[in-house]
């Protein structure tokens, strides 16, 4: 990660590669995969969400910074 | 309903966290397979969720020789939907969780400087031309950075993301993770025109796939 960016935005970048991960990657176990409300691709709507309260997730100690490695 | 966080490879005991929803972790075994599941009471996807099944894979590396993570999906009905679901893929699954032990994840995301909007062209024929240069020094560019880091890695998954952004997932043996970082940041310096964005250790979860390049 480039030291030169925000510890707030790295923090939010590592969380929208872990989101994505959740969501796009992993084995696909059920074939059903209903991700999307109304047509718009839930991933997005989560990423959204996310970004504006990521100051709330860690006030509930949820792992916000998983695998931030290069620190 | 069933939720499914991952499959297991020699789990030592379930790890003391709860599941989506707040619901007990269980182990279910399938075949010859093991998977670590809990009860949902109902089919919603919630921020929370997602995070959750997050920190239960997360949780679960620490505690077994290789977890092969489940995509967070709508949940099966019933333990017969999902013995079936999973009795069908029982060999492949067996291979990859195979391939992933010993193993984490690293993601790289490289960002190149938006092409300049250079000096007009003069004709058409120049402006493609122009064109035509930048991306292939992007291209090299990129490659600069991947091979190093590809050579390092068991095996990687994912590539081009758009035209000045290069997202790659490398599957690294443990005992390898530091040199790939230390990879990273080495390749940072050499290339100050770029932006290296490295996260990780993560469970596998861009290697489940069969296709995994």
């Amino acid at each position: 990660m480039s030291s030169d960016l925000r510890p707030d935005l790295r923090q939010q970048v590592t969380l929208l590669e872990l989101v994505d991960r959740v969501l796009n990657k992993g084995v696909v176990l059920s074939g059903d995969i209903t991700l999307s409300v109304a047509d718009v691709d839930l991933v997005y709507i989560g990423l959204r969400v996310l970004l504006s309260s990521v100051a709330t997730l860690e006030e509930q100690g949820m792992p916000v910074a998983i695998g931030d490695a290069l620190r | 309903m069933i939720h499914v966080y991952g499959i297991v490879d020699e789990l030592d005991s379930l790890p003391p966290v709860e599941g989506v929803d707040g619901a007990a972790l269980e182990r279910r075994r399938v075949d010859a397979l093991e998977l670590v599941v809990s009860e949902v009471p109902r089919d919603e996807v919630t921020q929370e969720a997602v995070l959750r099944h997050a920190q239960v894979v997360e949780a679960l590396m620490s505690r077994s020789r290789a977890v092969l993570p489940a995509q967070f999906s709508r949940p099966f009905a019933g333990d017969e939907e999902l013995v079936s679901a999973v009795t069908a893929k029982a060999s492949d699954l067996e291979l990859r969780l195979q391939r992933v032990r010993g193993c984490v994840e690293l993601g790289l995301r490289v960002v190149a400087p938006a092409p300049d909007s250079g000096p007009e062209a003069e004709s058409g024929a120049e402006y493609l031309r122009a064109r035509l240069d930048e991306e292939r020094r992007r291209s090299q560019l990129v490659a600069e950075v991947d091979e190093p880091l590809a050579r390092l890695a068991q095996e990687t998954a994912g590539g081009a993301a758009g035209s000045n952004v290069f997202e790659r997932a490398y599957l690294v043996r443990d005992e390898d993770a530091s040199t790939f970082l230390d990879t990273v940041r080495e390749l940072q310096a050499a290339h100050p025109e770029l932006s290296l964005a490295c996260t990780g250790p993560w469970p596998p979860y861009s290697f489940g796939a069969e296709a995994a390049k």
